[in-house]
């Protein structure tokens, strides 16, 4: 039943037809028996979540972020629960909090981000969502409502992207990631989290240039995500949120901390691991844009040019061989012992007839590379090019 | 007496079980661009209008075969494949499809090699997942390009010995695999 309101409350928070009025923080929300038995539901749906094998693992980057949510921290209502935050490989751009503490952030947001500012702004609007207890706000204030659930039954069965994530995620994971909170805890998400932020010594104004670069970003990718950043409605909410914000505050720059070099350092291997995702997912404007950031900071990085040829090989438009050709030679001068770019050039030489030239690029890469995953395939077109060269 | 009555019961439930298996196999499945042979054994559920059948239940293993259009876009990722491609290119865009589904965790690829199928190129892949549940499977993926086509045969059965136990069947089922009026072989 539990979980049945949790899902119930999903679909109409998505659905967006209903907005129950959350219960206040001050109702004597602690040590609840109903927020024990969420707690132990969202550590099965954790438990699933971190088995999957989509969690980003790398240390120094999670010890990072870690840093940064305790700064952060210091300046909040100080929960009975420790602030874990974990990055998921998913391109899309989304993060979300559990009600126990636990942040999950996509490598697609992260991918995107400007600065620490902007990283503390994300950080501290989930970390509000936590301290504040709005997942179970928002199954209180449902709760014993029949009229209420019986109403957004019907909305149930519109939303079958919904229903998807909620599989995966599990349901309290689905409304955190989702749908988002109620507008109401949202607003509170927004000013709670920017206030950290300006505690912190943080450029709050970076909140607005993070959530008007996501917008841009959909609108001009036409991205369609059925995500909490992903969704214009919410991306546009949190503009205005920041924005009277600001004002009411007046703050225009507040110019403490804006960035930090540890940020550029530590975000570097998500940035090109996020274009690998992207470029798997096809979406290969994205991807490369996400290359030409990672060059600006390492322009001479084989792995980045050899991608920038993988995204134009594999969306094979017009001439698009020809520009992948020049990366993939750029890949190999800047390190002649990286195999792949010597197989891909290898590939489009086979393709277009040329085996002799491709057979010289095989080799290479076989030898850089004697137990490659692919030998089999690469040993196949040896074959097929010696045989050619018999025949010639 | 009890016991005899329910040990009868029980011998009855598996020879009626056993013959109405016998009932459902097929030699051949209905009318398709391809002619497979079935071994003994293997049926086909009636509720799904795939070409998917099995010895003991879709949930423990199963034999899918599909044919698709070239140039149709994926449902996870935005890829296709295209009559150009070399086998181990439409292999890479089936692991980018694979990787990129949500309800696969722990996708692991343990094997991408070329592979035959009825006289054309292909690629086999060997990978294992996990479903949401925790229950591993393991599937022997088989694919190959023809003239308008993308040909995939695929063998998914529980990791271990469920696995193992009807591998031979499925590579029969592979080698006897056949494209009707196929141009790219009648015309060799």
């Amino acid at each position: 039943m539990k979980y049945f309101i949790i899902i119930i409350a999903i679909c109409a928070l998505a659905s967006g037809c209903i907005a129950p009025h959350a219960v206040s923080v001050n109702d004597a929300l602690k040590s609840a028996e109903d927020e024990k038995l969420l707690w132990r539901q969202v550590q099965k749906e954790q438990e699933a979540l971190n088995n999957s094998g989509f969690l980003y693992h790398e240390p120094e980057l999670e010890n990072y972020l870690q840093r940064i949510a305790a700064k952060l921290q210091v300046h909040s209502i100080e929960p009975d629960f420790k602030i874990q935050i974990k990055v998921l490989k998913d391109p899309n751009l989304n993060a979300f909090a559990y009600p126990n503490g636990v942040i999950y952030i996509h490598t697609g947001i992260l991918a995107r981000m400007d600065n620490e500012a902007q990283l503390a702004a994300l950080l501290s609007h989930e970390m509000t969502h936590c301290t504040h207890r709005h997942s179970l706000r928002v199954i209180r204030s449902i709760k014993g409502r029949p009229a209420y659930i019986a109403a957004v039954q019907n909305a149930m069965a519109r939303i079958s992207v919904v229903q998807e994530v909620a599989r995966l995620l599990g349901a309290t994971g689905s409304m955190a990631a989702v749908s988002g909170f109620t507008r109401e805890l949202e607003d509170e998400a927004d000013q709670v989290g920017l206030d950290l932020m300006v505690k912190a010594n943080y450029d709050a104004t970076e909140a607005l240039n993070l959530f008007e670069h996501l917008k841009q970003e959909i609108e001009a990718e036409k991205i369609e995500e059925p995500f909490f950043f992903g969704t214009h409605p919410h991306v546009q909410q949190r503009i205005e949120n920041v924005r009277n914000w600001l004002t009411i505050n007046n703050i225009e720059n507040h110019g403490v901390v804006k960035n930090s070099a540890e940020f550029e350092a530590r975000l570097q291997r998500v940035v090109l691991a996020n274009a690998r995702l992207d470029l798997r997912l096809g979406r290969f404007e994205v991807a490369q844009k996400t290359v030409a950031k990672y060059l600006k900071s390492r322009p001479d990085s084989a792995r980045a040019y050899y991608l920038f040829g993988e995204i134009l090989r594999q969306r094979d438009h017009q001439n698009d061989t020809r520009t992948a050709v020049s990366y993939y030679e750029r890949a190999i001068s800047l390190d002649p012992s990286y195999p792949e770019p010597h197989k891909a050039m290898g590939l489009i030489h086979y393709k277009e007839g040329a085996k002799q030239l491709a057979k010289k690029y095989f080799e290479t890469c076989l030898l850089l590379s004697p137990n490659a995953s692919d030998k089999a395939y690469i040993q196949g077109y040896l074959k097929n090019c010696k045989l050619s060269g018999e025949e010639s | 007496m009890k016991k005899l009555i329910s040990l009868l019961i029980c011998l009855l439930f598996i020879i009626g079980c056993a013959s109405a298996a016998k009932e459902r196999s097929l030699k051949k499945l209905p009318d398709a661009g391809f002619s497979v042979d079935i071994p003994d054994g293997w049926w086909k559920p009636g509720y799904t209008n795939k070409f998917l059948i099995t010895r003991d239940g879709p949930y423990i293993q199963y034999v899918l075969i599909q044919q698709r259009p070239l140039d149709k876009t994926f449902r996870n990722t935005q890829k296709k494949i295209r009559s150009r491609m070399l086998p181990q290119e439409a292999a890479g865009i089936i692991i980018d499809e694979l990787a990129s589904d949500r309800y696969l965790m722990n996708f692991s690829v343990i094997e991408n090699a070329p592979a035959t199928v009825d006289g054309h190129s292909g690629f086999k892949l060997l990978f294992t997942y996990k479903d949401k549940k925790g229950s591993e499977f393991k599937t022997l993926y088989y694919g190959f390009i023809s003239e308008d086509s993308f040909y995939n045969l695929r063998y998914c059965a529980a990791v271990g010995p469920y696995f193992e136990k009807d591998i031979a069947g499925f590579e029969q089922i592979v080698n006897s695999f056949k494209l009707v009026n196929d141009k790219a072989i009648s015309d060799q």
